[in-house]
């Protein structure tokens, strides 16, 4: 009993150290990096400033400043004002709650969605494993923007509706991702001996598969927040997104757009803030998946690759740094 | 080909059919989901008579019960009947595609070119000379690039490319534009569409030869005193851009999308631009039919790429 539990002396953990979850590991390899560190403090700032910026913002975003419209920066109004006057610097900051916020909630739904639908397909297997990634190569076949502006758009564009539209088209690559990491763990030492002393499957699936997950789906989580936001702005700018008078930097560039040629600070600065937000994201799950390139290609590949196929990609994106996962000891499993 | 390749060949192609009804079911249930009377589109806000609504749900079949109406529509869409449009001077859906497909192809086949012109020499260089400054500039360029909004890179080109400096046109002036004059209108949305996947296609090629570089084989063909060129590009490319072929399938699906806010920014008169119109006036069959054709186009499409693949790469088995 004891010499089937126990794993390969390769997949042993380092001797003389505690054992470190993959939380713990993910932790370290990230306080390491620079860049990650840099990331995650413009992270934290722009959280910061989402959550103060109707107060620490010059101007309320709706106040109008009489005669001065389409005014270049200036020490008063540091990114210019509008067409209609207001101040292009408060707008820009109370833009970033919108961004944020639906970044926060789209990829909730999308981990929510595509950790169950992945875990149940690889999970259980077989019939339920078919129709769910069927399904899932169904739904990546519609181009994301088409389902997204026809989503948006025949229910009512709102917050919620673009929070919701991105959540239930998103979830596609993170289903993909955690039933192969599951279909690998599967048959990985520590599960078999789970199994063979009598563990349910439920009970391998959320005890055992779903922990050793956890860093893929960190690192999806963390990749598809800066995804969601550039999905958010598309919409807004199209003006099926965030409906005025809300300012999100998606729709002050629709704005902004019309007075291009005499203002181009209405459509640089908003623009700058979402790459800014987008770059601070990538940096922090590139970092995080120890491997920049590797998170994207995986990404792709998680988002792109039909079916069961794709040889050579499908290897790569198997033995990527983002998805390794160590084996864990199996000492708890006796007692259940 | 060994039994098992046609084995796996035949059951993609089998699946196929299931697949294409799934597609069929889920465009549907997402249009008949939405709130909203269709039939709304043709009165008026003013006279909105009861009766007139009535006649107009009958004569468009709305008031049958859904399933009902499933039926019908799949049974016209199999003979490619899509049905005329409720706007759009209610034209044949199938004709209205067909007038905006030839845009939309010029610009997205183009973007592919381009895309792989640039990225298979750049990505070749990247992977032989890792960690030179010409792969850390790439590479970075790459992570910014896809940071960007496209749209914003499509505003930012127009602004300081077409406006500031007067190069090119800021948008196109209409269908009508047609031959070499059409080129000038072309440059922007092309590039607008080829720097991500551009970016992409970086990626892969680098990764791929990264990989390939280091094999046995292409030791052995250096040892025997094949020129560097030969081998870099005749052994070791060859093998690489395999992956490459299926990136560039699933790439579609991402240029397709990318076709909406590039030909609504730069009016540039193709299928993008008919998604989003058919969207806003709440043209259901057109809607429909965007929806339902594109998807199909790349199911066909991802199948045709696997199988190209269980061509390309005889290594692969497949266990049935």
């Amino acid at each position: 009993m004891i010499e089937l539990a126990a794993p390969r002396p390769l997949t042993l953990p380092p001797a003389g150290r505690e054992h470190r979850s993959e939380a713990s590991r993910l932790w370290r390899d990230f306080a390491r990096n620079r860049l990650a560190v840099i990331g995650a403090i413009i992270v934290v700032l722009l959280y910061g400033v989402a959550i103060t910026a109707p107060s620490i913002a010059p101007q309320d975003y709706r106040a109008f400043n009489a005669g001065q419209p389409l005014k270049p920066p200036s020490a008063q109004h540091w990114f210019g004002t509008d067409r209609q006057t207001r101040d292009v610097f408060s707008r820009v900051l109370v833009g970033s709650q919108v961004s944020l916020s639906v970044g926060l909630v789209a990829v909730a739904l999308i981990t929510g969605i595509g950790v169950s639908l992945g875990a149940l397909a690889g999970g259980i297997g077989g019939r339920v494993d078919e129709v769910i990634m069927r399904f899932t190569d169904i739904v990546l076949a519609i181009p994301q923007l088409f389902l997204l502006i026809a989503a948006a758009a025949l229910f009512t564009p709102s917050l919620t509706t673009t929070m919701l539209v991105i959540g239930l088209t998103s979830w596609m690559s993170t289903a993909r991702l955690v039933r192969g990491e599951f279909l690998r763990t599967r048959s990985l030492d520590f599960v078999l001996a789970a199994r063979s002393m009598g563990a349910s499957t439920a009970r391998i699936a959320l005890r055992h598969l779903l922990p050793a997950s956890v860093a893929v789906i960190i690192v999806q989580a963390t990749l598809w927040l800066s995804f969601a936001i550039l999905l958010e702005s598309s919409l807004s700018f199209l003006g099926l997104g965030v409906q005025p008078p809300t300012p999100s930097w998606g729709g002050m560039l629709a704005d902004g757009r019309v007075d291009m040629q005499r203002a181009w600070w209405e459509t640089v600065y908003p623009g700058m803030a979402i790459f800014i937000t987008v770059v601070a994201f990538n940096l922090v799950a590139a970092v995080l998946s120890t491997d920049l390139i590797t998170t994207i290609d995986v990404l792709l590949i998680g988002a792109a690759t039909p079916g069961r196929c794709g040889g050579t990609i499908a290897r790569r994106a198997r033995t990527a740094p983002g998805r390794r996962v160590r084996p864990r000891r199996e000492s708890r499993s006796g007692s259940s | 080909m060994t039994a098992e390749t046609r084995a796996y060949i035949a059951r993609r192609v089998l699946l196929l059919v299931p697949l294409l009804v799934g597609l069929t079911l889920i465009v549907f249930t997402l249009i008949h989901l939405a709130p909203g009377d269709p039939a709304a589109a043709f009165v008026s806000e003013q006279n909105l008579d009861p009766q007139v609504l009535a006649q107009i749900r009958k004569n468009l079949g709305l008031d049958q019960p859904l399933p009902v109406q499933y039926v019908i529509w799949i049974s016209h869409v199999a003979r490619l009947d899509f049905g005329t449009a409720y706007t759009f001077n209610q034209k044949p859906v199938i004709e209205l595609i067909a007038e905006r497909l030839p845009a939309t192809l010029v610009l997205q086949s183009l973007a592919l070119i381009v895309s792989l012109a640039i990225a298979i020499p750049l990505g070749v260089i990247s992977a032989k000379k890792q960690y030179s400054i010409l792969d850390t500039t790439a590479t970075t360029g790459a992570f910014l690039g896809l940071a960007l909004p496209s749209f914003w890179i499509a505003l930012m080109l127009q602004l300081f490319i077409a406006v500031n400096l007067g190069w090119l046109p800021v948008s196109t002036p209409g269908v009508d534009e047609s031959g070499p004059g059409r080129i000038k209108f072309l440059v922007l949305p092309l590039i607008v569409l080829a720097l991500p996947t551009v970016a992409v296609f970086l990626r892969f090629v680098r990764s791929s030869m990264l990989e390939v570089i280091r094999q046995d084989y292409l030791t052995a063909a250096r040892a025997k005193g094949l020129s560097d060129a030969t081998v870099t590009y005749r052994h070791a490319l060859k093998n690489a851009l395999i992956p490459i072929v299926t990136v560039t399938g699933t790439q579609l699906a991402r240029l397709l999308g990318g076709a909406v806010i590039v030909e609504y920014i730069f009016a540039w008169p193709g299928l993008g631009a008919l998604a989003f119109d058919s969207v806003l006036h709440r043209d259901y069959p057109v809607v429909l039919a965007l929806t339902l054709l594109t998807g199909a186009f790349i199911l066909v499409v991802n199948l045709i790429v696997d199988i190209a693949y269980t061509f390309a790469d005889p290594r692969l088995s497949f266990r049935s």
